[in-house]
């Protein structure tokens, strides 16, 4: 074997300027790095795509953006070994026939991101997209996944794709923003398809004098170190599983240039991680395990449940429960509890002609003495008294 | 002198959270573990079992990442070996036979024609018995001569502690009257997300180089290279996608249940029971992080793929890859490889080993 390796001639077909491609091309290259393989890459010096000529070159094989619909085509009847990249869809005829494919998971990435805003608290989203083009086909496919979970819970699906913005549109389209946003009702949670889109937004937002995130929480798509440093508010952002594309592909190339045959191969790669940052720090005006207790007290406070209860249901101590309690609600659980009783049996003996013992059963109490001795220290009144008092006011 | 506030704060953090021990079923106790952010472990004095790991995600939500059954009747027979203490053979023994000293044993063969961890009387069956110490946790068990067919009285001990920075440490020592093969291992299930839905997101890497790569019956053929394979974790990998890459050795193992020979340290300082950071995994729905370290020299990873329909504590059966096992361990069958002698326990020796499973936070 002393036949130097022969050095396969690879081209690789992406415009390269934005981040999702440098990285795709990084995790090429860190598995040629870490495999024997030799290759000759072949991609143009200013990392842009040039298809002209591409079926009279003389390679061995290609991965290539099959987002590009200029690259698709060209690619379509490919006598080389092809490996494309390119977006999911949800409609299975969407995908290139007979080519294996490498796609990010469009649906996962939105996900990811809806689920961000929805444990940051908030409860109306929508969506900030990009007009319909053969170009971003992603962003369509993005639109979808936002709308399926929109529908899945039941919520109004607002997705607004704007226009492109191009230096003549661009006053225009920051107003068609601005119009958007102050016409959404407060707060809301955004995912926009792209960070270079949430930039555009959070600029929006801020010369239109919306608070990020305390009315606008908003979180964008690839995890750009760029679109992050040029805005004002650091932006949130879902990461693309780009670099390990690269390396799938690089893998499936390999593969095919050892023989095998792999054209139905569809590998499709979920998000690597969520950059989360101020923009989508919506603060919630009470910590998750006071919601969870609440969420709790609120179902099983009248069959007279205690702090223990409560603290075991969220799966924290009683004592750090307790302090989460003092430092939002101003009160212990106990008093969260009581309050809630009380409530329910002010209820009670206003709209429904109860007994008081019955009322301090279906409250919850532990005898009609204790729940006496609550409405006396919190209403200055007797049970008896306060039904009196309010059938009273009923009866003109 | 008196102590300065730095030292107070220290001294804090020194507390021990007291280990509470409940009743968890005919003559079996649950004994939780927790830390100042409330994290809990959950480990049974039957087969010195992790039943549960209560921890926050990054919101705040407390849920169990570890897989385990309904009740505790279920760790009875544990047929999937959810979160069981594993000797006193870990993994498999090829043949469920092994030449020592000159002589031929025979242990159990209770996987096809070979052994399986510790075969029919498995240590994660066993009823260990627990001491509440300082610090911890520890368990000790007395496996008789004979005991699925090896020779010698094993006394084994485990440790468990677990500190504020989420660290579930596992202390092991074992000695024996008669030279015997061992390898322990810690056969916790794992779901990042809390035990809901797949791992099939979760992004693991782990520093190996080599793997070992199996046949049929999931016995070692030899040593293969990550590199250019659905097996190279040296960069974060997500395992769902891996899964599917076209690789003969995912088909012969059902998934990934394959042993990985961890890197020796890079200092050149010899790497024999040194404590080394093994694999990571992040679940970035959750943001939970787990990191795995261990003395051992390997890890296997295995992608739970005979999960489908073991009932579990949620509403309805696991499924294949709702979890993931990376057990820290000798390599499977090295009692029949050149390397055997490493793994044989003579009368005077101690094993030891410890591996941690740390449970954090990652944006």
């Amino acid at each position: 074997m002393t036949k130097a390796p022969t050095a396969y001639r690879v081209a690789l077909l992406f415009n390269a300027n934005k981040i999702y491609d440098r990285e795709i091309i990084t995790g090429i290259g860190s598995y040629l790095s870490s495999t024997r393989a030799s290759w000759d890459l072949f991609l143009e010096e200013d990392f842009r795509c040039r298809l002209n000529g591409i079926e009279r070159w003389q390679g061995n094989g290609i991965i290539a953006d099959f987002d590009d619909p200029d690259v698709r085509t060209a690619l379509s009847h490919s006598r080389l070994p092809v490996v494309a990249v390119g977006g999911s869809y949800t409609d299975e005829s969407d995908y290139p026939a007979d080519v294996p494919y490498v796609a990010t998971d469009n649906f996962k990435l939105v996900k990811l991101a809806f689920d961000h805003l929805i444990e940051a608290g908030l409860e109306r989203f929508a969506c900030f997209s990009l007009p319909e083009d053969p170009t971003n086909r992603w962003a369509q496919e993005r639109e979808k996944a936002f709308e399926l979970l929109m529908r899945k819970d039941g919520m109004p699906c607002e997705i607004f794709r704007g226009v492109r913005t191009s230096a003549p549109s661009w006053d225009t389209a920051v107003k068609q923003q601005i119009e958007w946003l102050q016409a959404l009702p407060k707060p809301i949670g955004i995912v926009a398809v792209t960070d270079a889109r949430a930039r555009q937004l959070l600029q929006a937002c801020l010369s239109a004098g919306i608070t990020v995130p305390e009315q606008v929480a908003l979180i964008g798509i690839d995890n750009d170190p760029l679109a992050r440093t040029l805005t004002r508010i650091p932006l949130s952002s879902v990461a693309q599983g780009a670099q390990e594309m690269g390396r799938t592909a690089g893998h499936l190339l390999h593969q095919m240039l050892h023989g095998a045959r792999l054209a139905g191969t569809r590998i499709i790669v979920p998000p690597a991680g969520i950059n989360v940052q101020a923009s989508s720090r919506h603060e919630t005006p009470n910590h998750p395990y006071v919601m969870q207790a609440l969420h709790f007290i609120r179902q099983y406070a009248c069959q007279g449940i205690k702090t223990e209860q409560v603290a075991d249901y969220v799966g924290v101590s009683r004592s750090s429960l307790e302090t989460y309690f003092r430092r939002s609600r101003g009160h212990s659980v106990h008093n969260e509890i009581l309050h809630f009783k009380l409530e329910a049996a002010k209820h009670i003996l206003e709209h429904e002609e109860q007994s008081i013992a019955d009322t301090a059963v279906r409250c919850g109490f532990t005898s009609v003495q204790y729940m006496h001795a609550v409405f006396k220290r919190e209403l200055g009144c007797t049970p008896r008294g306060y039904q009196e008092r309010t059938t009273a006011i009923a009866q003109p | 002198m008196t102590p300065s506030r730095h030292e107070d704060a220290a001294l804090a953090g020194a507390i021990h959270y007291p280990i509470t021990s409940t009743p968890a079923g005919p003559g079996c106790t649950h004994y939780t573990l927790r830390n100042a952010h409330d994290a809990r472990v959950v480990i049974s004095d039957r087969g010195a079992t992790l039943v549960s790991w209560l921890a926050p995600d990054r919101y705040g939500r407390v849920a169990d990442i570890m897989l385990g059954y309904p009740d505790a009747g279920g760790y009875e027979r544990n047929p999937v070996f959810f979160g069981g203490l594993i000797g006193r053979w870990g993994n498999r023994i090829a043949g469920a036979r092994f030449m020592l000293d000159g002589l031929d044993y025979r242990v159990d063969h209770n996987e096809g024609e070979n052994h399986l961890h510790g075969g029919d009387t498995g240590f994660h069956l066993a009823m260990w018995q627990a001491r509440v110490e300082s610090g911890g946790l520890r368990l000790t068990h007395t496996s008789p001569e004979g005991d699925a067919g090896f020779p010698g009285t094993l006394q084994v001990a485990v440790f468990y502690s677990f500190d504020d920075n989420g660290c579930l440490s596992i202390d092991y020592t074992a000695t024996s009257d008669a030279p015997t093969p061992i390898n322990l291992t810690s056969h916790g299930y794992f779901n990042l997300n809390g035990g809901t839905g797949d791992i099939y997101d979760h992004i693991l890497s782990i520093d190996a180089d080599h793997y070992l790569a199996i046949d049929a019956q999931a016995i070692p053929t030899g040593i293969a290279d990550v590199a250019s394979s659905a097996f190279d974790f040296r960069q974060p990998a997500p395992i769902g996608p891996r899964l599917t890459w076209p690789d003969p050795q995912l088909a012969l193992g059902n998934g990934f249940d394959h042993c990985f020979c961890l890197n020796p340290l890079r200092t050149g300082a010899t790497s024999e029971h040194v404590l080394r950071e093994a694999a990571t995994v992040f679940d970035p729905g959750s943001g939970r992080r787990l990191t795995v370290a261990t003395t051992e020299p390997g890890l296997q990873f295995y992608s739970g793929n005979y999960l489908a329909g073991i009932q579990g504590r949620g509403q309805t059966p696991y499924r294949k890859h709702d979890g993931f096992c990376l057990e820290a361990q000798a390599y499977p069958d090295q009692i029949n490889g050149p390397h055997a002698e490493d793994v044989i326990l003579r009368p005077g020796q101690i094993y030891r080993q410890t591996t941690t499973y740390t449970l954090g936070i990652q944006n």
